[in-house]
């Protein structure tokens, strides 16, 4: 059951169709794991805590450094130098403290990984590299955890829900990360810091991906399994890649 | 033959977003890169028919080639 208070402050979603009050109700108790509360886990976050997930566990293990701000809206200039799960619950308690907050102040592990996805029902991927992005995408798909993922640099993003436990109507399995890509050799991938980024693009691609997650929660619309959103924000084109898994490839190890 | 090609994000600066390209027969995704000069390493994604492909992928006649750049901060 809802408070008074909190009937009036998802009074929108529960007027929306297809939302409702039930909808609510299962935002209220899901428990959600943003992985990275950087530049994508920041809007994610926010929107997330907004929404009324009941239960949001937040994955990071850095700290908040003044070269974030320009895209982690998240924290605040007072942050700096603060751990960024400190920063980010505290932001999240002002914004609607009716949400549990759980903080995981360590890097995602191949030790830690496992127990740490199995306590949430959704993933969200909000990491800076593949190693981990990949260490996460393993996880998920071995507990049968929704994950949506994204990645974003320069003036772009890519964006999609992996679900490759699950087999579609044409007998095909969903595509894991291992179907859409080889992981790239350490070290290969050119940084943000190195290549900067566009402080709106994390703000476009996690909003999309907190958009995912309330659907996946809630049971609604089509969210993105077997497909690919990219986004091209100097020429302003979002563009959808249909993705398929290779029957004859192996499974994720 | 003629294959189509989609560019996705950085790789479209000084290139196109797609187009359409005669290639011998018996091209492979690599020989297309090559023809293109994009280096392998800044390759974070390719599809052909939905698929992820390796560079060593022979390419059909009216096929899409899809390629997509390393980008992956968060």
């Amino acid at each position: 059951m809802f408070t008074p208070e909190e009937v009036e402050r998802y009074a929108r979603h529960i007027v929306l169709r297809d939302v409702g009050g039930p909808g609510q109700q299962k935002l209220k108790a899901a428990r959600v794991l943003v992985v990275g509360a950087g530049g994508l886990g920041s809007p994610i976050l926010q929107y997330l805590a907004a929404a009324g997930i009941g239960t949001l566990g937040i994955v990071d293990d850095d700290a908040v450094s003044l070269s974030n701000l320009q895209r982690q809206v998240i924290h605040a200039t007072a942050d700096v130098g603060r751990p960024k799960v400190d920063s980010a619950a505290e932001a999240i308690a002002r914004l609607n403290p009716t949400v549990t907050v759980e903080r995981h102040s360590l890097r995602l592990a191949p030790d830690n990984a496992a127990g740490l996805v199995a306590a949430y029902d959704v993933v969200v991927d909000g990491v800076d590299n593949y190693p981990t992005r990949f260490l996460l995408a393993d996880t998920c798909e071995r507990l049968a955890k929704p994950l949506v993922t994204a990645g974003v640099q320069e003036f772009y993003g890519w964006l999609t829900v992996l679900k490759p436990w699950e087999i579609g109507p044409d007998r095909l399995r969903n595509p894991g990360l291992r179907s859409l890509m080889n992981e790239p050799a350490e070290g290969r991938m050119r940084t943000c810091a190195q290549v900067g980024i566009l402080g709106v693009v994390p703000g476009v691609l996690g909003t999309l991906a907190a958009a995912e997650v309330l659907k996946l929660v809630i049971g609604i619309g089509e969210p993105l399994v077997r497909r690919m959103l990219t986004v091209d924000l100097l020429d302003m084109s979002f563009d959808l890649v249909d993705t398929e898994a290779d029957p004859a490839a192996g499974a994720t190890p | 033959m003629l294959i189509t090609i989609k560019l996705f994000a950085s790789f479209r600066d000084g290139r196109f977003k797609v187009a359409t390209r005669e290639v011998a027969d018996g091209a492979t995704v690599a020989d297309v890169l090559r023809s293109l000069e994009i280096d392998e390493p800044e390759v974070g994604m390719m599809f052909v028919r939905a698929r992820h492909v390796d560079v060593d992928r022979v390419l059909a006649a009216g096929e899409t080639l899809s390629v997509f750049p390393l980008v992956g901060g968060g």
